[in-house]
């Protein structure tokens, strides 16, 4: 199995050992990237309690597609998202939106990109649909009178008809959610940036808000980075995906090659005999197996293997008179690998750290 | 994927989109504008609550003026409550208006904060700093009127008169709000980084009092604190007829001066203290 190490620090957009080069960073060459994240580092407080919550992260995201930011809680996500939109000034780095200084020039920044970070909040829960837009507008330097059709055609795409004159606070949490989005592009952002965008919604409008998020990069060209501690959010919206830990970037590769990458292959597997003790124990052992299941004619099982360990597998079934039914491929999801990831970026966290506390006892025996 | 990147530049004509965002005088303009309205949307389905606040500031006049008069009145003093209450009116109208001018910034912040939407104020090409200057435009309006309206009805159940000189009352006035402004924006900035400074804020109200009843003479430091030169020219233009050329120019100086270096120190510590909660990560808490 191919493990990912811990991202290499830079001052380029380099991807970390083991992760092939995207196709969207290839496309780089035709022009700047939308945005680009140099080194970026925040620490909070100081001294023996300083916190580093982001540390030197570095990535660029191409115009016109979607990256999702994924990693569990205090990986430095948030932080990381508000210091591209300079709403936390970072310990150390650059961050270019449109080739645009964030931190040097927000005001000009801020005419290329808006942001929807809280969810159904960020916006007034007392206006109208309409009445939010006008307003967000206006704040984004836009004057509202003139974008009557754009919010009009934001109020349609966003499936918002009908309820375009309803005060917000008597909305869905789904369709706040969508208005709080409908503001955002009301901004006429070429880039956006959601942090947990589909958070407490229920399935159905989960997927719908992914449905439009998506939309937003194919119909409109808009540049997307998101959040989100959903896979599946990730997986529907993204072309790309970036995982933190600990506030760093343990992977970063297209959605498709991570879980290509994560070559260990889950199959249900369906045998006629059922199983002694002997080789449930040997198929546990070596390839994982679980969830067991006795049926009428049959004994099914799951297993983990990567394709040379599928032959080892079959010579196993094979040797111990087992005759195979079915093999049945279990498509993997993105959470398994970024489980996987993670705790190899922490079980490589915690050998660094071993490693290190033996040199330092081996360097005070030496010199006391 | 069809990657139709939009550019500042490429407007489309079919859906009225913009070529750029207007961050001219004209821009602004439309974002005073559009705050003017959002403010008076919310005060509108707020109704019931703005109404009460008005219902307590008059009834809190009316408790205070009737129960002194009858207190005076049990003791044989009328005439000392009568020859001050022309100067208790003017005194309440000034204090209503910069008690709302003050405390209308730092509760906007805290509201905002609350609501998810002050890291989209921040976000805005205009800058966070000239948007609350914005927003304190809107405040100092809404002050006035609620200033106004207030004043009419104490006129009416005093049954008193006062010289209401627009030409003069509004300039004095709006000078004195703007310099009280200025301690809204330290609060303000102090909200930004701490979140909940009511209790702090509220002993405001009282220094506020202090301050419109202190008294000014010759070269006294108390003329050059917030509100105390501009109290005491409302007083002598609203129950003695003065003008606002009749002042000295020296007052005139010191009720400019006091309003520019207040309202500039103001808005330097909120600004000063907005960077602070960026570094500190906190400006979206409540």
């Amino acid at each position: 199995m191919r493990r990912m190490g811990a991202h290499t620090m830079g001052t380029t957009s380099k991807p970390p050992d083991g992760v092939e080069s995207s196709p969207n960073r290839d496309r780089s060459g035709d022009g700047e990237p939308a945005i680009a994240v140099e080194n970026l580092s925040k620490e909070y407080g100081s001294g023996d309690e300083a916190v580093r919550a982001v540390d030197g992260v570095d990535f660029e995201v191409e115009p016109g597609t979607a990256v999702g930011l994924l990693g569990p809680n205090g990986a430095g996500k948030t932080t990381t998202i508000k210091s591209l939109l300079s709403l936390i000034v970072p310990t150390s780095g650059q961050v270019r939106v449109d080739d645009i200084d964030v931190h040097d020039e927000p005001g000009v920044a801020y005419r290329r990109m808006g942001a929807t970070l809280e969810g159904a909040r960020n916006i007034y829960w007392r206006l109208t649909v309409k009445e939010n837009m006008q307003f967000f507008s206006a704040l984004a330097g836009n004057d509202p009178r003139e974008m009557g059709d754009r919010h009009d055609e934001l109020v349609t795409q966003f499936g918002l008809e009908g309820k375009a004159d309803t005060v917000v606070r008597e909305l869905s949490r789904g369709q706040k959610q969508k208005v709080s989005l409908a503001c955002t592009m009301a901004r006429d952002a070429d880039v956006v940036f959601f942090d947990e965008p589909t958070l407490g919604l229920d399935v159905e409008s989960s997927l719908d808000l992914r449905s439009e998020l998506r939309n937003l990069v194919e119909d409109e060209g808009t540049t997307v980075l998101l959040s989100s501690h959903d896979m599946d959010v990730i997986e529907d919206v993204c072309d790309r995906v970036i995982i933190m830990n600990e506030g760093h970037i343990v992977a970063d590769d297209t959605v498709e090659n991570l879980l290509s990458l994560f070559n260990t292959q889950v199959y249900e597997v369906s045998v006629t005999e059922r199983l002694d003790a002997s080789i449930r124990d040997r198929l546990e052992s070596t390839f994982d197996a679980d969830n067991f299941e006795r049926l009428p004619n049959a004994t099914r099982f799951e297993v983990s293997v990567t394709t040379d360990e599928f032959y080892e597998l079959v010579d196993e079934l094979r040797s111990a008179d087992l005759s195979v039914e079915s093999f049945d491929a279990v498509e993997p999801d993105l959470e398994e690998v970024f489980l996987k990831i993670t705790d190899d970026e922490d079980a490589n966290e915690r050998d660094r750290k071993a490693t290190e506390r033996k040199t330092e006892t081996v360097s005070r025996a030496t010199n006391p | 994927m069809s990657n139709t990147r939009k550019t500042a530049s490429a407007a489309d004509d079919s859906t009225g989109r913009s070529d750029s965002a207007d961050l001219s005088l004209a821009g602004g303009l439309t974002l005073l504008r559009e705050l003017f309205i959002k403010r008076f949307r919310i005060m509108l389905r707020y109704r019931v609550n703005f109404l009460a606040q008005m219902l307590a500031s008059y009834l809190f006049f009316a408790v205070l003026f009737f129960g002194g008069q009858a207190a005076v009145g049990s003791v044989g003093g009328n005439q000392a409550i009568t020859e001050t209450l022309d100067g208790v009116i003017v005194g309440w109208f000034l204090y209503t208006m910069a008690q709302s001018a003050y405390s209308s910034l730092p509760g906007n912040v805290t509201q905002e904060s609350e609501w998810g939407t002050l890291e989209q104020l921040y976000m805005s090409p205009y800058g966070f700093g000239p948007v609350m200057v914005t927003k304190v435009v809107v405040n100092i309006f809404q002050s006035f009127l609620v200033g106004a309206l207030m004043l009419g009805l104490i006129l009416l159940t005093t049954q008193r008169t006062l010289a209401i000189d627009v030409l003069t009352i509004v300039p004095v006035t709006l000078l004195a709000l703007v310099s009280v402004v200025g301690i809204g924006f330290v609060f303000a900035g102090l909200a930004l980084v701490y979140k909940r400074v009511e209790s702090v804020s509220q002993l405001m109200q009282f220094v506020i009092v202090g301050l419109i009843a202190a008294p000014v003479a010759g070269l006294s430091p108390l003329r050059f604190l917030p509100l105390v030169q501009g109290s005491s020219m409302l007083q002598d233009a609203m129950r003695n007829g003065v003008r606002l050329w009749e002042f000295p120019a020296f007052d005139l100086g010191i009720l400019v001066g006091v309003a520019a270096v207040y309202s500039l120190a103001g808005y330097a510590v909120f600004l000063v203290c907005s960077r602070v909660a960026r570094r500190r990560g906190v400006m979206g808490h409540y």
